[in-house]
C-alpha cells in the first residue's frame, strides 16, 4: 500500500518546489510516526482549527491555521502552539510553502484533534496537495462525532460546536471568534473528553482514533 | 542554500512564536479581569501568560495536596470551584474547609517555600486551572512588585489567621486546665462573705466563724468593696491592738483592697499578689461591684510552685543562701508558666517583678552593714532589667544615683556607696544574676554618680552622639528605679526627655544606629542563618530580633516623651501619640512577643539549670507554624524599621 502511495505521489511534487523544500518534505515524510498505543499521558495531541474564505474546501481559500498541543493527558502548554496567517501572501509566494511545511514539522505526525474533519481536513488536504504535493492523511480525532459518543447523556446526535460550548459552559464569549479562539475552546473540550474517554477504557491514542473513526462511520450510516 | 534552510527553520519558529503569542492572548484576557494581575505591568503579565499551562481537573479530583511532594506549580483557578481542606490534626487557619473560585490562587505559601502543601485542594466541580511552574512563579515574584506584594500580603494574612488560631487553641487548653490564662470569673469564691462597714467587730467575727471562712470582704450597700479583713488581721489589729469588740469592722479592716475585674486573668492576680505581697484579690464587675474573691490558695491550686511562698521566702530571707533558693524557685515557677503557655510579655514582667523583689532584698540585707540615713540615693536598673524584659539569663546592669547633702564630701560618699554596691553586686551574682561583662554595675565608679553627674553624663551623650555614646544610650536610657528615692530617677528622666526632644540630631543618630542591623529575612530562603560567625545555621534572636524592636521603641519613646522603659508600653504609648493605627502596632507587638517567647522557650528547653542560656536558634528545628510566624515577626521588625527610616530620613 505504501508502495502504491509512493508511486502515485513521488513524482507528484509540484514543479515550483525548490530543492530544499522538496528535501524537507521528504525528511518529514520519512520522519517517525509517534507511538499511538501509548496511554494518553504519553501522547501529544495537536488541536487544530482553520479559518477560510468560505465553506467549500475545493474552491474557497484557506486563510489561517491555529493549533495548540494537549500533552500529558490534559495539559495545554502555551509554548507548544502554532499559528499561520496566509492572508497577506500571494498564491505563488514560496513563503506559503515554507509555512505549510512548518506546520507539518510542528505537528510532527501527532494525532490531530478538530471539530468536523471534512471541513478542516478538506482545506488542509487541498493546500498540502497543491502546494507540497502531499496527500495529507493524518490521524484525526473528530470531536463532532466523538462528543455524542463520549457524552451520550448530553446528546446522541451530531451538534453544532456552539451547542457543545454552551453545554460545557464555554459559550460565554459568544461572538466572532478567530481560529485560535476556536482552537483553545476545542482544546478545553478535548481536555474534558480525554478524562471521559479514559473512564470508558479508551486509554490510548489508538483507541481514541479508532473510536472517533467508528463513531463517525456508525452515526453517518445509521 | 543555507538561507533557504534557515528560512524553513525560521518558518517553524515564527509559527510557534505566533502560536504562543495567541494562546497567551487568551490567558491575558482572563488575567486582566482578576487581581493582582490587573495591576501588573504588561511585561511580567506576558511572561505569566506565556508560561502558564491550562489544565483540566474533573470534579472530585485532587489538584495538589500534602502527598504531592514539594509544590511545583502556582495554581490560578480559571473556572470552577476548588475546595481547600486542611490536612492533619492541628488547624493552622481559621477555616478547616475553604472554597475558592475563579481568579483565586493557591497554594501560595507552599510554592513560595518550595515545600509540600499543608492543604488538600480538590476540584468541587469541573475545574480549569492555570498552573505556573514554580521557577516562573519565583521569577515573577522578583520581576513584579505588585505580584510580590499580593503574595506576601496573602502569606501575612494567613499567618495572622494562624496566630489567632494558635492563641485560640492555647486559650482553649488554658480554660480546660484552668491555667494562669483563665479569667478570674471562673476562679475562687463566687459568693464571698461580706459585711457592711459599720458592722460591729464582734458581729463580723461571728459571721466569719459561722461561715467557716478565713477572710471577710467589707462592702457598702452598693456592693462596692471598701476593705478586707483576714484571720491574720485578727492577731495584729484586734487582739494585739486591744481593739474593743463593738467598734465597726471598718476600723480593723485593710482599706483600699486590691481589685481586679472579672476579665483579668489568674496571672494578673498572681502578679498583683507578687508585687504587693498580698494574699487576696477582690474580683469585681465592670461597675466595680464585688463578684468574688481570689485567694493565693486558689491560684496555688493552679501552680506547682507557690507564688507567695517564693515572695515570702524572698522577703523573709536573712541571708544570701536563702535568696539563692528563692532565685531557683523563681526560675522554676517561670518555667512552669512558660510550659503552660503564658505570653512573653506577661512572663518577662513576672520574672522582672520577682527579680525586683529579690534584688531589693539583697540591697536590704547589704544595707544592714551600711548607713545612708539622711542621704537621697536610688538603685537603678539598666538594660533589659530596666525595661522589665528579663529573660532567664540576664546579667546585671545597675547603677546608683545619689545626692550630696550640704557639708558632706562627695568623693567620700561615693566611696561608701561603691563599697556597698560591691557587696550587692557580688550577692546578686551568687543569686544567679551574673556580673556584667561590660562592668555596668553600681560598684563601678563610672556608674555610681550624683544626680548632677548623671545629668551631665546624659547631656554629653546626647550632645555628641559618638558610637560609644549611642551604645551607652541604649543601655542607660532604659533606667528604672529599683530601690530608694524614686524621685531622683524621675528627675533624671525629665532631664533626659527634655534633652532628647531638643536634640533631633541625636535621635537621628540613634535611628541610624538602630538601622545597622536588619532582620535576617532571606531573599530566596526564609531566613539568613549565616550572620553569626562560628554559628552556621543559627539566628541570634536577640541581636537580629528583639533588639530591633527594643531600639525602635526607645527612639520613639524618647521622641514622644514617653516615661516608660518597657518596649511594649513604649510602642503602645508612642504609637498613640504618633497616631499609628492600633492594628498596625498590635501586629508589631505580636511580632516582638513571639520572638521573646521563642527566646524564653529556647533558654528554658535548652539551657542547663544554672547555666547561661543563649539566644541562638536554628530555624530548621522549629515546627512549620513557628517558622512561619517567626518569619512574619521578622517582617514586622522590618516594617517598624522602615517607618523609622522614613521618619528620620535615614538612608
Amino acid at each position: 500500500m505504501f508502495g502504491l502511495k509512493d508511486f502515485l505521489f513521488k513524482g507528484g511534487a509540484p514543479a515550483h518546489l525548490s530543492e530544499e523544500l522538496r528535501a524537507a518534505v521528504e525528511t518529514w515524510r520519512k520522519s517517525a510516526v509517534p507511538a499511538f498505543d501509548e496511554a494518553h499521558f504519553h501522547v501529544r495531541y495537536v488541536v487544530v482549527d482553520i479559518a477560510s474564505s468560505g465553506l467549500k474546501p475545493e474552491s474557497d481559500e484557506l486563510l489561517e491555521i491555529a493549533a495548540a498541543s494537549v500533552q500529558q493527558a490534559g495539559i495545554l502548554v502555551p509554548d507548544d502552539a502554532g499559528y499561520l496567517d496566509f492572508s497577506g501572501l500571494r498564491g505563488d509566494d514560496p513563503a506559503l510553502d515554507r509555512q505549510l511545511l512548518a506546520f507539518l514539522q510542528y505537528a510532527a505526525k501527532a494525532p490531530l484533534v478538530t471539530y468536523h474533519v471534512p471541513y478542516v481536513g478538506g482545506f488542509l488536504q487541498r493546500a498540502y496537495k497543491e502546494r507540497l504535493g502531499i496527500n495529507f492523511q493524518p490521524q484525526w480525532v473528530d470531536l463532532a462525532w466523538l462528543l455524542p459518543s463520549m457524552f451520550e447523556e448530553k446528546s446522541h446526535s451530531l451538534q453544532t460546536l456552539d451547542y457543545w460550548l454552551d453545554l460545557f459552559g464555554l459559550g460565554e464569549g459568544a461572538g466572532r471568534r478567530d481560529a485560535m479562539d476556536n482552537t483553545l475552546l476545542l482544546a478545553r473540550i478535548f481536555q474534558m473528553l480525554l478524562v471521559r474517554a479514559n473512564g470508558k477504557g479508551i486509554d490510548t491514542a489508538r483507541k481514541l482514533i479508532d473510536e472517533s473513526r467508528a463513531s463517525s462511520f456508525l452515526r453517518r450510516t445509521h | 542554500m543555507n538561507t533557504q534552510a534557515e528560512e524553513m527553520g525560521t518558518a517553524e519558529l515564527s509559527l510557534r512564536r505566533e502560536g504562543r503569542r495567541r494562546v497567551a492572548g487568551g490567558t491575558l484576557a482572563f488575567l486582566k479581569n482578576h487581581a493582582p494581575f490587573n495591576k501588573m505591568a504588561s511585561e511580567p503579565l506576558q511572561i505569566f501568560a506565556e508560561r502558564a499551562q491550562l489544565v483540566f481537573h474533573p470534579a472530585g479530583s485532587e489538584i495538589v495536596g500534602p502527598n504531592s511532594g514539594n509544590v511545583r506549580f502556582f495554581y490560578l483557578i480559571e473556572s470552577g470551584k476548588v475546595q481547600a481542606r486542611q490536612a492533619g490534626e492541628v488547624t493552622v487557619t481559621e477555616y478547616s474547609i475553604l472554597s475558592l473560585g475563579a481568579g483565586e490562587s493557591f497554594p501560595i505559601g507552599a510554592v513560595t517555600a518550595g515545600r509540600p502543601s499543608t492543604n488538600t485542594y480538590t476540584a468541587v466541580d469541573d475545574v480549569f486551572c492555570y498552573q505556573l511552574p514554580a521557577e516562573d512563579f519565583m521569577a515573577l515574584m522578583t520581576s513584579s512588585p505588585e505580584f510580590n506584594l499580593f503574595c506576601t500580603q496573602y502569606i501575612a494574612s494567613l499567618l495572622d489567621q494562624s496566630r489567632r488560631q494558635l492563641q485560640l487553641q492555647f486559650a482553649q487548653r488554658a480554660n480546660e486546665q484552668q491555667t494562669l490564662n483563665s479569667p478570674l470569673a471562673g476562679i475562687g469564691s463566687r459568693s464571698p462573705v461580706t459585711v457592711a462597714p459599720h458592722t460591729p467587730l464582734r458581729a463580723a467575727l461571728e459571721t466569719m466563724s459561722a461561715a467557716g471562712v478565713g477572710s471577710l470582704v467589707i462592702a457598702d450597700e452598693d456592693r462596692l468593696p471598701v476593705g478586707v479583713f483576714t484571720r491574720s488581721d485578727l492577731l495584729d489589729r484586734v487582739v494585739l491592738a486591744d481593739l474593743p469588740h463593738d467598734v465597726p469592722i471598718s476600723r480593723a479592716m485593710s482599706a483600699a483592697p486590691f481589685k481586679l475585674e472579672e476579665h483579668a486573668s489568674a496571672y494578673d492576680a498572681m502578679l498583683l499578689m507578687a508585687t504587693h505581697g498580698i494574699r487576696h484579690v477582690l474580683v469585681t464587675d465592670a461597675e466595680g461591684k464585688l463578684t468574688g474573691v481570689v485567694s493565693e490558695r486558689d491560684l496555688f491550686a493552679l501552680q506547682r510552685v507557690g507564688l507567695r511562698q517564693i515572695r515570702q521566702s524572698i522577703d523573709g530571707a536573712h541571708n544570701v543562701e536563702t535568696l539563692q533558693q528563692s532565685a531557683a524557685d523563681v526560675r522554676q515557677l517561670a518555667f512552669n508558666m512558660l510550659a503552660q503557655g503564658v505570653g512573653a510579655e506577661q512572663l518577662t514582667q513576672f520574672i522582672s517583678a520577682l527579680n525586683d523583689a529579690l534584688t531589693r532584698r539583697v540591697i536590704q540585707l547589704n544595707l544592714e552593714r551600711h548607713n545612708f540615713d539622711g542621704i537621697d540615693w536610688c538603685w537603678l536598673a539598666f538594660g533589659s532589667e530596666g525595661r522589665d524584659e528579663q529573660t532567664f539569663s540576664t546579667d546585671q546592669d545597675n547603677g546608683i544615683v545619689f545626692g550630696v547633702p550640704e557639708g558632706q564630701d562627695a568623693a567620700l560618699l561615693k566611696q561608701r556607696f561603691l563599697t556597698f554596691a560591691l557587696g550587692v553586686n557580688q550577692d546578686l551574682d551568687r543569686c544567679g544574676f551574673p556580673l556584667c561583662k561590660g562592668n555596668i554595675m553600681a560598684s563601678n565608679p563610672q556608674w555610681c554618680l550624683t544626680l548632677d553627674e548623671w545629668m551631665e553624663q546624659f547631656s554629653n551623650w546626647i550632645r555628641v552622639p559618638q558610637p560609644e555614646a549611642l551604645l551607652n544610650a541604649t543601655i542607660f536610657f532604659d533606667f528604672r528605679p529599683l530601690f530608694g528615692q524614686a524621685e531622683l530617677a524621675e528627675t533624671l528622666r525629665r532631664h533626659l526627655l527634655a534633652q532628647t526632644s531638643s536634640n533631633p540630631m541625636f535621635l537621628r543618630a540613634m535611628a541610624h544606629n538602630a538601622l545597622d542591623v536588619e532582620p535576617p529575612l532571606g531573599k530566596i530562603r526564609d531566613f539568613q542563618t549565616d550572620l553569626e560567625p562560628g554559628q552556621p545555621g543559627k539566628i541570634d534572636l536577640k541581636k537580629y530580633g528583639s533588639r530591633i524592636f527594643v531600639d525602635v521603641a526607645r527612639i520613639y519613646a524618647l521622641a514622644t516623651g514617653v516615661h516608660n522603659t518597657n518596649s511594649v508600653q513604649r510602642l503602645r504609648l508612642a504609637s498613640k501619640r504618633l497616631s499609628i493605627r492600633d492594628d498596625e502596632i498590635n501586629a508589631v507587638l505580636e511580632g516582638l512577643s513571639f520572638i521573646q517567647l521563642l527566646r524564653l522557650q529556647h533558654q528554658y528547653l535548652e539551657g542547663e539549670p544554672g547555666t547561661q542560656g543563649d539566644n541562638l536558634i536554628n530555624p530548621d528545628t522549629l515546627n512549620e507554624l513557628d517558622r512561619r510566624i517567626l518569619k512574619e515577626s521578622f517582617r514586622q521588625a522590618r516594617k517598624i524599621q522602615t517607618r523609622l527610616k522614613l521618619d528620620y530620613q535615614v538612608h
